[in-house]
């Protein structure tokens, strides 16, 4: 999967938590802070990421993303582990 | 001082709404299913009063349904109903507006898929804790109102929600609060919770096949409770403030009582059930005889409604026969420390409207369950004093007196 198809499906999966909110207001530059995600509400998006994405986000990595665009960097980084 | 109910909301397997339940109630509406929520292939018991039709996405955002135990859920919605039911609680500080839940299991849906997910190495759900934990029901509903007064959770099994009221009581009598929200909730009709009860042979297993007739209390041939899910939610304060605020009474909650059996962890005792009805009378300033309807606790368990029954007999003695009785859970199945905040919606609505509702599935009485309990018909009575009745594991024995204002 190339990075724009990442992204663009990263941003669908982010917009589908936040009530009301339109995939076109998000960019990879977008950080969770300014979506609206207080510091709890990212532990739980990025653990609903680890389900949808079959990902796994290492905890001291996870501790240093903040951004759409830092997921798609893991996330390249990291390929998900194929699922059986 | 009278402490009075001037809001009320119900979840239920036959109804969401006062209205919708009630209606359902008085006719005799069957509320219980094969289980839809998982595959129960593998239970004993595989018959379940479950909310089918509750969707946390018509009130709860996103966030907060991932942050929300299914039980938090359904107190929620029951106490968005009974907070709009009550009007407006502005005239109180938010200093002064408590929170009173009960609930037997708390978060066990989240708990259960929490520990299947760790028996299998995956990360738990960041929110597991405060999911999983009985007071974050209250928590919520005090969240979402910004109620900051007392915010209480009772655990004590099956009279949780009895317990949970009562306890309102007593922050109204002692100025500790001038309204409380007060109920219960519960939502355990799952695999390990059922399984537990199954293990105890506490649970209906010889009707998988005709869900219908598996709750059936006082009745020939019950072989166990039926599991159910679901909360009830009262708004409860003073009489003289509600009717400044010109407040509708539906009624007064006179008396509460408690007592613990103090013989078996899991057994009922007769002694220890007519001293909770006993206490509760007392402190409702009635006598024995002014008692007209009982709602019992009637879980469906062979030794159960005996032991009510027994119980009943031996704190009113003749008048025992004069006592109109009903089991809501004929309808709905047991829904653990929600049960005794619906069956005390149902006195309620007994003294409102003047219809007892009908015990389902009691064509033919057990022999030793001889009182009158109101067998699949509702019965049109004028009814100034209702109780009640809770028992829950642990010997934990709750009554509740509700009369007409």
């Amino acid at each position: 999967m190339d990075t724009t198809d990442l992204e663009a499906k990263v941003i669908a999966f982010i917009a589908s938590k936040v009530d009301n909110m339109d995939n076109s207001t998000i960019t990879a530059a977008s950080t969770f802070e300014s979506l609206g995600f207080d510091s709890m509400d990212t532990v739980q998006l990025l653990f609903d990421a680890e389900e949808a994405f079959g990902v796994t986000f290492d905890g001291d990595e996870v501790k240093t993303l903040r951004s759409v665009g830092d997921i798609v960097a893991y996330m390249k980084k990291h390929p998900p582990e194929a699922k059986s | 001082m009278h402490i009075v109910v001037t809001g009320m909301g119900i979840v239920s397997p036959i109804g969401i709404g006062i209205d919708r339940f009630w209606e359902n109630a008085v006719v005799g509406v069957n509320g219980i299913a094969g289980i839809q929520s998982f595959d129960a292939s593998k239970q004993r018991s595989r018959v379940a009063g479950e909310v089918a039709d509750f969707d946390p996405k018509t009130f709860l955002s996103a966030k907060q349904i991932d942050q929300t135990d299914r039980f938090a859920q359904l107190a929620l919605h029951a106490a968005n109903q009974a907070a709009q039911d009550a009007g407006s609680l502005t005239c109180y500080e938010p200093q002064r507006i408590a929170v009173s839940l009960g609930s037997g299991m708390g978060g066990f849906a989240t708990f259960e898929s929490s520990a299947a997910r760790k028996i299998q190495n995956k990360s738990l759900p960041p929110f597991s804790v405060p999911r999983i934990m009985t007071n974050s029901a209250a928590a919520w509903i005090a969240t979402q109102y910004g109620f900051r007064g007392a915010n209480l959770t009772c655990s004590t099994a099956c009279s949780s929600g009895a317990n949970a009221i009562g306890m309102a009581l007593d922050l109204l009598r002692t100025d500790k609060a001038d309204a409380v929200i007060a109920g219960g909730a519960e939502a355990c009709v799952l695999p390990m919770t059922m399984s537990g009860f199954e293990a105890l042979m506490a649970l209906s297993t010889g009707f998988n096949n005709d869900p219908a007739h598996a709750s059936r209390p006082f009745a020939k041939g019950r072989d166990g409770f039926v599991m159910s899910e679901g909360a009830g939610i009262l708004v409860l304060e003073r009489e003289e403030a509600a009717k400044e605020r010109n407040a509708r009474i539906y009624a007064r909650v006179a008396g509460y009582g408690c007592a613990c059996d103090a013989t078996h962890i899991v057994a009922p005792d007769t002694d220890g059930q007519a001293a909770a009805m006993r206490i509760a009378v007392e402190d409702a300033g009635v006598t024995l005889n002014q008692v007209e309807y009982i709602n019992a606790h009637a879980t469906s368990t062979p030794i159960g409604d005996i032991i009510e029954t027994k119980a009943i007999k031996q704190l009113f003695g003749d008048h025992a026969r004069q006592i109109a009785i009903s089991a809501t859970k004929s309808m709905i199945g047991h829904s653990i420390g929600a049960s005794a905040a619906i069956g005390s919606i149902a006195t309620i609505m007994t003294l409102h409207t003047g219809t007892i509702h009908p015990t389902i599935n009691l064509d033919e009485a057990d022999p030793e369950c001889d009182l009158d309990y109101t067998p699949n018909q509702a019965v049109r009575k004028k009814v100034r004093t209702g109780m009640c009745n809770a028992f829950g594991f642990g010997g934990n024995n709750a009554s509740i007196v509700f009369t007409t204002p």
